[in-house]
């Protein structure tokens, strides 16, 4: 058994045990545009852009929320939809000015919905990370700055 | 004929290749030969399948270590600017667990594995299979998995009793987190 079997495809959970083995990665989304590095500066449209994938199968529904999770609208996939592939995902949205959280949420053939990081770590704790799949979450300032929420 | 006698014995990463090639009959590669696919295949198995001859103890262990190790993992396995190789027993369930050797790996055969295959980081496959045997026994010793006097070799390594070994359960996905 080499290292990267021993140490990658394994999880620690919190209560010190760990998964063996752990390969597939489950559904996975980021929105890569807009996010931490640009700027918004003027209100308005703007097209959520980003990336999915799944390692049990083709993606078939990506969401997003701009309010953090409260409410969501179904995104367009915008390129080839493959299986085991990063797809490419675009949804609109309205800048009003005011704080956002742009959220977005893969659900892959199987499915499977991409958890909240809440859940997620609800369950493995905070030192499994190499097949952490959590929701992840920019904030937009009122300044249009982007971070990590 | 060659071909084809080829594509069917091939296993592990040369299968996709030769697979690909005969199937397609691009006519581009040559086949691999037994000998060339042996400089590849030296991985080792938790039963100690795929170890080689030789053996090695803790006290020259300690002397390689110092010459190949130490600079990058410290002299003591551990404050260096290399993964961190000691200690952590104890630790897998607190906030900031420390995986190591001794406090994480289920099977002392990857350390000959790993150390074969990967290091010293500037020069991989550079250490003979007396001195992986060796600083495998040293490591495990810094660790308290085994005592000073200990000599390791193909038989012996696979039997080490490693404190982490019933720390795993299986992968419950999917159907749940």
């Amino acid at each position: 058994m080499t290292r990267e079997e021993t140490s990658k495809y394994t999880d620690l959970l919190p209560d010190g045990r760990a998964r063996q083995f752990v390969f597939e990665m489950d559904a996975k989304s980021v929105i890569t545009r807009p996010s931490p590095g640009h700027k918004l500066t003027t209100h308005g449209y703007y097209a959520v852009s980003g990336l999915a994938w799944s390692g049990r199968g083709r993606i078939r529904r990506v969401d997003v929320s701009a309010d953090g999770g409260h409410t969501w609208r179904e995104a367009r996939l915008t390129g080839p939809v493959r299986d085991r592939a990063l797809t490419r995902f675009e949804a609109d949205w309205h800048w009003d000015g005011g704080p956002a959280v742009l959220q977005s949420r893969a659900v892959d053939e199987t499915g499977y919905v991409q958890p909240t990081r809440e859940a997620l770590v609800a369950v493995r704790g905070v030192n499994s990370y190499y097949h952490y799949n959590g929701i992840q979450s920019w904030r937009v300032g009122a300044d249009g700055e982007l971070r990590n929420a | 004929m060659l071909k084809r006698s080829i594509c069917a014995s091939a296993f592990g990463v040369t299968v996709f290749y030769a697979a690909h090639a005969c199937a397609a009959g691009y006519g581009i590669g040559t086949p691999v030969t037994e000998s060339a696919l042996a400089a590849w295949n030296i991985d080792v198995a938790p039963n100690g399948h795929g170890l080689p001859a030789g053996s090695g103890d803790v006290a020259h262990g300690k002397d390689v270590f110092a010459a190949k190790c130490a600079m990058c993992h410290g002299a003591q396995g551990q404050g260096g600017i290399g993964d961190t190789l000691v200690g952590g027993r104890g630790t897998l369930a607190s906030a900031k667990p420390l995986k190591t050797i001794g406090s994480y790996w289920p099977y002392a055969t990857t350390l000959f594995d790993y150390i074969r295959r990967a290091m010293p980081y500037n020069a991989p496959e550079s250490l003979s299979a007396d001195d992986i045997y060796a600083v495998s026994a040293y490591l495990l010793y810094l660790n308290g998995v085994v005592p000073q006097s200990t000599r390791l070799d193909a038989k012996t390594l696979p039997q080490v009793k490693m404190p982490n070994r019933n720390g795993f359960v299986p992968d419950p996905r999917p159907g749940t987190l």
